[in-house]
């Protein structure tokens, strides 16, 4: 039996773990009991990584449509067919009626690639990834405030804490490392604060638990800052030193006493209030959000919101304190830092300037393209109108994880040229052209980047399953189809190349990852140890600035006909469209269906059971699922975990997106429920009384 | 007569490079990470003699986290076999010998062996364990989880194994505890002596300090007592459960829990049907066809973890289900691990007594 030292391919943790391979196949999974993030624990995602690996139902061979059927194909075959098709909708309508989704679950190099692909080979800036639904706000509005968006402090900083401040984010379940590392935290004697409106695993060890209502985030923050102002808390020498535009913020600020903000968000003036002087007044206070601030339509708003609290309280720059958002995928962070983005190159290097442009194109030997392409969400809507012709998607599920499914449906059917890559069969896949299987994580080298910006070496175990090849492989291969030669020997190769060209990886190389647990980035030389922390001494961008924000309510709120608010999220055992995780025994096992959270209040007006099946109708659709009524979820909405495609929440969403970081608003929308059945008269049984029949 | 040899140290390699004639050796090295891991041993100096416990336990070489039960081909047509049925055993028949297991894990085997080779017999597990060999070595550095003191499950071990090896600073004391194990011995004896009375001597001090490097002090019989007295009340449980992240970490990680669950994985070339660790940790687990859930709150499930190893496992066994190698510590993510409960317990029946 062999161990392979490799990186976990579920959330945003990025857990080191083990993989035990036997004989060429994997026969388990074990925790790395050293690494820095998970230190010998995994959660039940982790323990169970190695499952889906061999899975019968992985991509076995590449396939083609020929009359409305998908077939067999050679490599050569499927490979010759996409770089003709590409290069014919390249001429005939332009590289721009291309349309590229790359993936926070390939790795670096992969993204690299596919970035490269998209700008020297199509010559179109329209590249875009998940992030995109997750924390686009997070890149957008932090690069806005600091100059760099990312978490600031390290995932091992957090038990010596004396404050966390966690806003959005249900960390136990969807970041349990770091949820475990809050608990010792807390043990130790930090205080937690939760700002939820469900009450959540960790917000049961919150010392105060804030549940204000759905879409309030903006008010609740700008309150908490009123008093910080007033209050005299601020850190001033901190704000005078190091951040610019304090007295127009100041102005807005003045808007949001706790009193109004009690009105808008439900929470108590006096908790408003507790929170602001907790927070204000220790330095190791840690600041942690996640889709909660960020999948509104105000999300970029809210992260600026963060931010500005921080600065405000002069929290950042320091270890043990600063503002973390907490990244979904395994490796978005690393695929936001490839350029997977319609408007920057590696390193958040901006296309629209001329210089870096200059020198990505001088590396490349390619003239490219100066203006921004196109996001998720304008791609869908650009395909439904007709206008992007062809798309290639690796790694992505849109038909589950795309808001307004039947919109994104109509619009993939409008294609004329649709590849998927990925290594299962998605949903998406059913509308593909071309399907070209990949390797999964652990049949392939390359690096991901965690949310602590940890760059960590993925290591191949077992060879690639079946015909599958690595991501990397793939588009090299199509790449010199398409008449530009790449003769890549290995993925360590594609990482020099990054290196060269990307100032904060630029002493990130593999063999530098070989031993320990990877670098943190920035790590500008080959002699740099990483940096544990960001902002020390000087923000990213210079001067931090405040940015003056105003609160704005969710574009659909509940109203006559759609009463109850209605929030999606994710749940332990899954993970965003379930490719993966539903294909794992035990995990499918424990949540097999679909389920709404609701509170008992509404259960018993509506006149719901408990288990019972219930129809949820939005203005977009409708799906049938399980009642579950339980007190975690505030009186008035409702909770849809989205893994699931027998009953997608995101048939439900609501499109309307944050008009910067085009973010849709996953979190609230209005919904109605109903009873699937209609409650069966139950004939009472007559009451018998015990005494007459009582022999005596 | 006494199956007592004394090996000297520089002999090891030669030794263990011979019985690799014969097995697969297995042995705790490092990963590139610094972790200590079981695995095949390539390079004899590789293998760590003095180490931190690893991370999984050897559990996985008897009971693995996915295991090939058998295969069957001729169920559909699809499958290119014309109809014909065939059923081909996967069982695994490897010969393998572990070297530097701790004595904690021996005593996990056995447990391992009480309940997979007793009435019911477990023909996946048997056909492991027949052919793997344990080469154990008396714990002098236990980590500081570590707590197999309390249990008589460690540092040593006077019965049980199959070969216990003491570290006497330049040579090894062995004991050969099965047949096997002597005619291994015998089989090479040419560089074994027979101990003297010194060698006895070092051993008994080496005994000693071993037991005296302990942290962790728990005798888990006083929890047993409290909770079978009905001090330990449902809230002390709630308690415990609100830390459980529901990883199933603790039953994964245990050198002692057995529970699986069964798939049936349909290939093109074929059905295999494999058994996967599950864990009683979980709702599912115990799902009913109706789709009910008997154990739907986690509280129950928590419960039932710790009853099974302090209270159900005396009782059918005569001993705790649990063999104190601390790795549920390192492994549970919310910290309510055997120990600490152990403790917890126990402070619990004090604080009664005191009332």
């Amino acid at each position: 039996m062999n161990t392979i030292q490799t990186v976990c391919p579920y959330c945003g943790c990025g857990c080191g773990l083990y993989l035990h391979v036997e004989a060429g196949r994997i026969e388990g999974t074990s925790p790395s009991k050293l690494h820095p993030v998970n230190g010998g624990s995994l959660c039940v995602k982790g323990w169970n990584a190695h499952e889906f690996v061999s899975h019968p139902d992985r991509l076995k061979f590449p396939m083609i449509r020929e009359d409305g059927r998908l077939r067999r194909a050679s490599w050569d075959e499927a490979l010759d067919l996409v770089a003709r098709k590409l290069s014919g909708i390249k001429t005939s309508y332009g590289p721009d009626s291309i349309g590229i989704l790359s993936s926070a679950k390939c790795t670096n190099e992969e993204n690299y690639l596919m970035m490269k692909f998209t700008r020297a080979v199509l010559g179109t800036n329209n590249i875009d990834h998940c992030a995109r639904l997750c924390h686009s706000s997070t890149v957008g509005g932090l690069a806005a405030a600091f100059g760099s968006g990312a978490m600031t402090n390290s995932i091992n900083e957090i038990p010596e804490a004396k404050v966390l401040f966690v806003i959005g984010s249900n960390t136990t379940e969807q970041h349990p490392m770091i949820g475990k590392h809050m608990l010792e935290a807390v043990d130790r004697g930090a205080v937690l604060i939760v700002a939820d409106p469900r009450r959540t695993q960790i917000a049961e060890f919150a010392h105060i638990h804030i549940r204000h209502k759905c879409g309030t985030d903006v008010a609740l923050l700008m309150g908490i800052m009123n008093v910080i102002v007033n209050e005299g808390l601020v850190d001033v020498d901190f704000v005078r030193r190091r951040t610019e535009n304090f007295d127009a913020f100041e102005e807005i600020l003045r808007r949001f006493p706790p009193d109004v903000v009690e009105g808008i968000t439900g929470v108590k003036a006096h908790d408003v209030r507790r929170v602001a002087r907790i927070y204000s007044m220790e330095k190791r206070s840690m600041l942690f959000y996640a889709m909660g601030i960020t999948q509104h339509i105000t999300g970029i708003d809210n992260v600026r919101a963060c931010a500005d609290l921080v600065m405000l309280t002069g929290h950042i720059g320091l270890p043990m304190s600063g503002l973390n958002p907490l990244r979904g995928q395994n490796n978005v962070q690393g695929a936001c830092d490839m350029g997977a983005l319609p408007n920057v190159f590696t390193g958040y290097q901006p296309v629209s300037d001329s210089k870096t442009r200059t020198k990505f194109e001088r590396a490349w030997r390619r003239k490219l393209p100066g203006g921004p392409g196109l996001t998720v969400m304008e791609m869908t809507d650009s395909a439904y109108e007709g206008r992007l012709k062809g798309m290639y998607i690796m790694g992505e599920n849109p038909l589950l994880s795309d808001p307004d499914l039947s919109h994104v449906r109509e619009a993939m059917k409008r294609l004329e040229f649709l590849v998927v890559q990925d290594i299962f069969p998605t949903e998406t896949a059913e509308y593909a052209d071309v399907v070209l299987p990949a390797s999964s994580f652990a049949e392939k080298d390359g690096t991901f980047t965690n949310t602590e910006r940890r760059v960590q070496l993925l290591r191949k175990a077992i060879p690639p399953v079946y015909e599958s090849r690595p991501d990397w492989e793939i588009l090299g291969d199509l790449m010199t189809r398409m008449g530009y030669r790449m003769n890549y020997r290995g993925a360590y190769e594609i990482m020099e190349e990054i290196a060269l060209l990307t100032p904060s990886y630029g002493g990130i190389h593999h063999h530098r990852l070989q031993e320990g647990f990877g670098l943190q980035w920035p790590c500008p030389d080959g002699n740099h140890p990483g940096t544990p922390y960001l902002h020390r001494r000087k923000f990213a961008r210079g001067l931090g600035t405040f940015i003056p924000i105003d609160f704005v309510p969710p574009d659909e709120p509940p109203d006559r006909e759609f009463p109850l608010l209605l929030t999606t999220g994710r749940i332990s055992f899954h993970y965003h469209t379930g490719t993966m995780c539903r294909r794992t025994m035990v995990l499918d096992r424990e949540e097999p269906e679909c389920y709404l959270e609701m509170n008992p209040l509404d259960a018993d007006r509506l006149g719901l059971k408990h288990r019972s099946m219930v129809k949820v109708t939005s203005r977009r659709g409708s799906i049938k699922v399980r009642l579950y009524v339980t007190p975690r979820i505030p009186e008035g909405s409702v909770f849809i975990p989205f893994h699931f495609k027998e009953a997608a929440a995101n048939i439900l969403t609501n499109p309307a997106v944050d008009p910067n970081a085009k973010i849709p608003e996953y979190k609230v929308c209005a919904v109605r429920v109903e009873p699937l059945h209609a409650p069966r008269e139950v004939e009472k049984p007559p009451v018998v009384d015990l005494e007459d029949l009582r022999i005596t | 007569m006494k199956s007592e040899w004394v090996l000297s140290k520089d002999h090891l390699s030669y030794w263990l490079r011979q019985l690799r004639n014969e097995r697969e050796l297995i042995g705790p090295l490092r990963d590139g990470g610094k972790d200590i891991l079981f695995r095949t041993v390539d390079m004899l100096h590789e293998i760590v003699l003095e180490c931190p416990s690893s991370l999984p336990s050897p559990k996985g070489f008897l009971f693995p986290q996915y295991e090939a039960m058998f295969s069957c081909r001729g169920l559909s047509l699809s499958d290119g076999s014309d109809g014909k049925r065939e059923i081909s055993d996967l069982r695994d028949r490897t010969r393998r010998v572990i070297f530097g297991v701790r004595s904690c894990d021996v005593s996990a085997v056995r447990l391992l062996d009480a309940f997979c080779l007793g009435k019911l017999r477990d023909p996946y597990y048997e056909e492991r364990r027949r052919n793997t060999f344990l080469i154990s070595l008396v714990c002098n550095n236990p980590d500081p989880t570590c707590f197999c003191l309390g249990l008589g499950t460690g540092p040593y071990l006077e019965e049980g194994f199959d070969i216990q090896m003491t570290d006497l600073g330049d040579r090894y004391f062995v004991q050969a505890g099965s047949p096997e194990a002597v005619r291994t011995v015998r089989a090479m004896n040419f560089f074994f002596r027979k101990p003297r009375k010194v060698d006895y001597e070092d051993q008994y001090e080496v005994f000693l300090s071993s037991k005296a490097r302990f942290r962790k002090r728990i005798n888990l019989e006083g929890p047993r007592q409290a909770i079978l007295s009905g001090k330990v009340g449902d809230d002390f449980w709630q308690e415990v459960t609100d830390r459980c992240f529901e990883c199933g970490g603790c039953s994964y990680s245990c050198p002692v829990c057995t529970c699986f669950t069964v798939t049936d994985r349909i290939n093109p070339e074929g059905i295999e049907r494999a058994r996967l660790w599950d864990s009683c940790m979980f709702k599912g687990f115990t799902r009913m066809a109706g789709g009910v859930l008997p154990n739907e709150k986690r509280v129950q499930r928590t419960k039932r973890w710790y009853y099974h190893k302090l209270v159900h496992y005396p009782r059918t066994t005569g001993k705790f289900g649990c063999v104190g190698c601390g790795r549920c510590a390192v492994a549970c993510p919310g910290k309510i691990d055997m120990a600490r409960t152990a403790t917890k317990i126990k402070g619990l029946a004090l604080k009664e007594e005191v009332e």
